[in-house]
């Protein structure tokens, strides 16, 4: 026990100093984007306007109440008393939205689209790869092209493909939103059914793109691991298919689950190719038109919330590690 | 033991799948109707988390019905239709909680795309960043959906309308103070009379806080007053002659602003304690209003209007009845393809985007879709978007630079690609500083300006233009020089604005013909404006030749369209969004703008508009690339019909504005069911 202490305590001391150093190039990064925020507010408040005076007070006084008149050091220091509040401020592009009211607004649908996705696709790529690599023959025969298909096609293309094919041509399954174009968000029986008809083909698009790039993972590592000499030896003992099986697997899934915390990390950026392409509220979106607007806060805040996905699924996973893998652990200890 | 492993497997990803379906259904409907407590389904609610489990898990079973459900837009769905049809209409505010709340029946509802991009905001009138296409646009068309502006604008045939006021307003002898009476059946949505003291207050408001509107015409505007509860009088602000400073400003800040409740007005500045920030930031969820529709419903995908069926309007002396649609629905498309997508699929019936070959959707699809006009242009030109020379850069301190580059650009490319023929062409509308319509082109003499007109494509012009000049290729390098230096240029636009790339890459092309080095370079927008928008010092490097848009079509046109093209007066502004760009600068043009405003005599003003045009056209500090539309109008007849197009028979003519803006609304009031 004493080593998996340590162990956790190297990698929670190491969190933390990424998620600091994380943290200040969240802060700095976007505000070293060439260009003014606050010009781009003046924009919409000013157009029509000819006394120069005028624009002028409104261009200082948007100036003023974003900080972005101060010297960046004060504005860290402001912007880190804000966010231990649980502060973000106002979005710059959405004033005078906060940035909280945005994201909580949003966020919800990124996390439900994307996390069941890529879990999705994860297990069933997982396991089918394993199949594919233990049955070998046909079943590997036919897996394998169609996924190397799946995974080569880039993300929009499968959501183009979708969308024309079942949305357009068939017209099985809504083109665009989160729900119906007819409805109001309620928990009527029609709603909750237009939600699950409207989710089917973005989480399909990338369901399948995950589907095919972890079956190739899988399929490889397992591949290699079902020729290790444990393998052979365990055969030899006698012992049965099922516990071989569970040892090969359980070695094998090591590097995916890697990629799946990768995965889950990044989910917020990765929603963006679905959410512009069937029009699905979330994030992505969100971070790409703050990111053109120059929306310091929030692009500080949502790359925050990637950061700490990122990381939090890190650390979880090296955690999993620790209990699935042994070794991991007894060589970072040492 | 192979089968069962996989059969085990599958059984177990297919639990996992419906599990978190299941959980994502009941997970994300929480978040809006948190937001917004009042509007979504109130009803429902307090019983839903535990009733509403059950269908989410038994919704995969019905396979039947996906099919059916997920494309209501497809057919009008006679049978489910109906009902709430019947349910709603006789019914008023209350009762509308006893037809499906949750649902917007088809035929009642008139859906829009191209107006909302993004999240509305607020609904506060007195501030410019709501981001609320629908219900809040003061402009020279005002959006008059949910507030409403004395007066409402016509484009076609460039009169006013009055919408709150009663009869045409009236200057004094002096023209230095306007008269007009109020309709006394107008009213707020909380049943008070709209008074002179609201738009007194209004007014005052707008100078007390700074807002944008107080900001804009509070050098032209000197004071509003109420003489009695009908009666309102504009003072404008005078010159040193006693004169107004610009009498056309008075005027069109009557039909492009709104009038605000004085009573609301006095609570908001209660509430923000009589701050001017956060006067502007306040949602303003509890506004009152005086037009026909209010807000229904807003979130991450959409925004609902709902017909007040107390509307003042139906009074004999305005509409002398409601409009038409019960709901006015705006999805919130995350781009241009989705929001076309939604058009053919009827999900849309007014569409105020680019839809790229828009006619394809007619002549190929062969959908009930059509445009104001039904060959090309398709839509009434209204704004000039416009290429603009940096002054300063070398060599384009030549009118010979200047004006060989213009005439060599291939405008029908530009047309075609960039606009796909949604545009009208230099044979068409010859240039000039007038937009297509028939009012201003009728402000100048066509035929003295004839010969300094071009359409475009004159290479060889350019070329001898260029040579006549000494402007020639001395080092045999195919590029000619400007005191000894090659002429070498780069035409920009913003990043991701595919219309006006397409249409820069034109000119780049037209450079390369005459021997001008021109390349291209796309910043994105939010540098891009800094840097336009900074007149206050010289363009930098990457800004030879770049574009902007012009004003549209209003009560002030083409006036100050011209102003903000030409004028001087911009020039030294830390943050420029009038106009002038280029850093032009011409004495003769800015005494003419200045004239132009208090001159009333139409012989004296189209003698006036012609010197501007011919001036323009020769010193060519920018040249026009397109006509643009003010609003795009494309519909859907799939549910509605009788929309405006031309030659409609309307009296006055209804202007293709998506039957929002300025008297555009009055399409509102016409429109039909298809299949009533």
């Amino acid at each position: 026990m004493k080593g998996y202490r340590r162990y956790f305590v190297g990698k929670f001391l190491w969190f933390c100093i990424t998620l600091v150093a994380a943290f200040i190039l969240n802060f700095t990064l976007p505000r070293l984007m060439p260009g003014d925020p606050v010009a781009a507010i003046v924009s919409r408040l000013a157009q029509g306007m000819s006394n120069t005076t005028g624009v002028q007070a409104i261009y200082e006084q948007y100036a003023e109440l974003f900080g972005t008149n101060r010297p960046m050091l004060e504005q860290f220091v402001l912007y880190l008393r804000n966010v231990a509040q649980g502060n973000f401020g106002f979005s710059f592009s959405q004033y005078p939205r906060t940035v909280a009211d945005v994201l909580r607004a949003s966020l919800w649908w990124t996390i439900i689209l994307q996390f069941p996705a890529i879990i999705v696709g994860w297990i069933v790529g997982n396991t089918l790869g394993a199949m594919a690599a233990y049955r070998k023959g046909g079943f590997d025969k036919v897996l394998m092209p169609i996924s190397i298909f799946m995974s080569s096609l880039p993300a929009f293309g499968m959501a183009v493909v979708l969308l024309v094919l079942f949305g357009v041509t068939l017209k099985w399954l809504p083109t665009s939103g989160g729900y119906g174009f007819d409805l109001i968000p309620n928990l009527s029986g029609r709603f909750i059914w237009s939600m699950f008809v409207h989710y089917q083909l973005p989480f399909w698009s990338i369901v399948l793109v995950t589907i095919g790039g972890q079956a190739i993972g899988m399929r490889s590592m397992a591949i290699y691991e079902l020729n290790a000499d444990y393998v052979r030896y365990s055969r030899f003992m006698g012992i049965k298919d099922r516990k071989i099986v569970g040892y090969v697997f359980r070695n094998a899934v090591l590097p995916q689950i890697t990629g799946l915390a990768l995965a889950i990390g990044t989910m917020v950026s990765g929603a963006l190719v679905a959410e512009i392409i069937f029009s699905y509220p979330g994030l992505g979106t969100t971070l790409l038109t703050a990111i053109r607007g120059q929306d310091y806060p929030l692009i500080s805040a949502t790359t925050l919330i990637i950061t700490i996905m990122v990381l939090v699924a890190n650390f979880a996973i090296e955690i999993l590690y620790g209990f699935l893998d042994p070794r991991i652990k007894a060589a970072q200890a040492d | 033991m192979k089968n069962k492993n996989r059969i085990s497997f599958i059984i177990l990803g297919l639990l996992l799948v419906l599990s978190l379906v299941a959980l994502s259904a009941c997970g994300t409907s929480t978040p809006p109707v948190e937001e917004n407590p009042a509007e979504a389904a109130p009803t429902v609610e307090v019983a839903a988390p535990t009733e509403e489990v059950a269908p989410t898990e038994a919704a995969p079973a019905e396979e039947v019905a996906p099919t059916e459900e997920a494309a209501p837009a497809e057919e009008p769905a006679p049978t489910e239709e109906v009902a709430p049809t019947e349910e709603a209409a006789p019914a008023e505010e209350p009762a509308m909680e006893e037809a499906d709340p949750n649902a917007l029946p088809r035929n009642e509802t008139l859906y829009f795309n191209g107006q909302q991009w993004g999240s509305v905001v607020g609904w506060n009138p007195y501030s410019n960043s709501n981001n609320n296409a629908m219900a809040i646009a003061q402009q020279d068309n005002a959006r008059v959906l949910m507030f409403e502006s004395p007066y409402v604008y016509n484009m076609l045939d460039g009169k006013t309308y009055p919408l709150l006021a009663d009869g045409p307003f009236e200057w004094n002898a002096d023209r230095t103070e306007i008269t007009f009476k109020l309709n006394p059946a107008a009213h707020w949505s909380d049943g008070t009379p709209v008074t002179a003291e609201d738009v007194a207050y209004t007014w005052a408001t707008h100078v007390k806080y700074n807002t944008p509107t107080g900001a804009s015409n509070v050098d032209y505007i000197e004071d509003i007053v109420a003489v009695d509860d009908q009666t309102v009088t504009v003072k404008a602000k005078l010159n040193d002659a006693g004169a107004a400073v610009n009498p056309l400003i008075v005027e069109a800040y009557l039909s492009a602003n709104y009038v605000i409740q004085k009573a609301w007005t006095q609570t908001l500045e209660e509430r923000v304690g009589e701050d001017a920030t956060q006067l502007l930031a306040d949602p303003a969820e509890d506004v009152v209003f005086s037009g026909p529709y209010h807000k229904y419903f807003a979130d991450d995908s959409k925004v609902v209007m709902v017909r007040d069926d107390n509307y003042w309007g139906q009074d004999a002396s305005m509409w002398g009845k409601l409009p038409v649609p019960t709901y006015l629905a705006h999805t919130i498309f995350k781009d241009n393809a989705a929001g076309t997508t939604a058009l053919q699929a009827g999900e849309v019936d007014v569409s105020q985007q680019f839809n790229s070959n828009v006619q394809d959707l007619w002549e190929k699809d062969g959908l009930p879709i059509s445009t104001y006009l039904p060959d090309p242009p398709y839509q009434i030109g209204a704004s000039l978007p416009t290429a603009f020379y940096n002054l300063e850069s070398p060599g384009l301190d030549q009118v010979a630079v200047r004006k060989a580059i213009a005439i060599a650009v291939d405008y029908p490319t530009i047309i075609a690609n960039a606009m796909t023929n949604q545009s009208a062409t230099f044979d068409q509308v010859p240039r000039s500083l007038m937009n297509p319509t028939a009012g201003e082109q009728a402000l100048f003499d066509h035929e003295a300006v004839a010969d300094l007109q071009w359409v475009g494509n004159d290479i060889e012009g350019a070329k001898a233009l260029l040579d006549e000049a000494g402007i020639v290729d001395n080092d045999g390098d195919g590029w000619r020089e400007y005191n000894g230096e090659n002429l070498h240029y780069i035409a920009t636009c913003p990043n991701g604005w595919s219309d006006w790339q397409a249409a820069i890459e034109v000119v780049a092309a037209a450079g390369k013909e005459i021997g001008i080095d021109i390349t291209t370079n796309y910043p994105e927008w939010s540098v891009y404006q800094t840097i336009v928008t900074k007149s206050d010092a010289p363009l930098p490097e990457g800004y030879d030749i770049f574009m902007m848009w012009s004003d549209g079509a209003g009560p002030t046109q083409p006036w100050s369209r011209i102003r903000h093209l030409l004028s001087s007066e911009f020039i030294g502004m830390a943050s420029n969004w009038n106009g002038n760009w280029g850093k032009y600068s011409n004495p003769d043009v800015d005494a003419l703008i200045q004239a132009i405003p208090n001159e009333t005599d139409p012989d004296a003003l189209k003698e006036m508009y012609t010197e501007l045009v011919q001036m323009y056209l020769t010193d060519v500090p920018s040249f026009t690339l397109m006509y643009r539309p003010q609003s795009f109008h494309t519909v859907n007849e799939s549910v509605w019909t009788n929309f405006p197009f031309d030659g409609d028979g309307t009296n006055p003519p209804v202007p293709p504005l998506d039957l929002m803006d300025g008297w555009g609304v009055a399409g509102l009031y016409n429109l039909e069911l298809v299949n009533p």
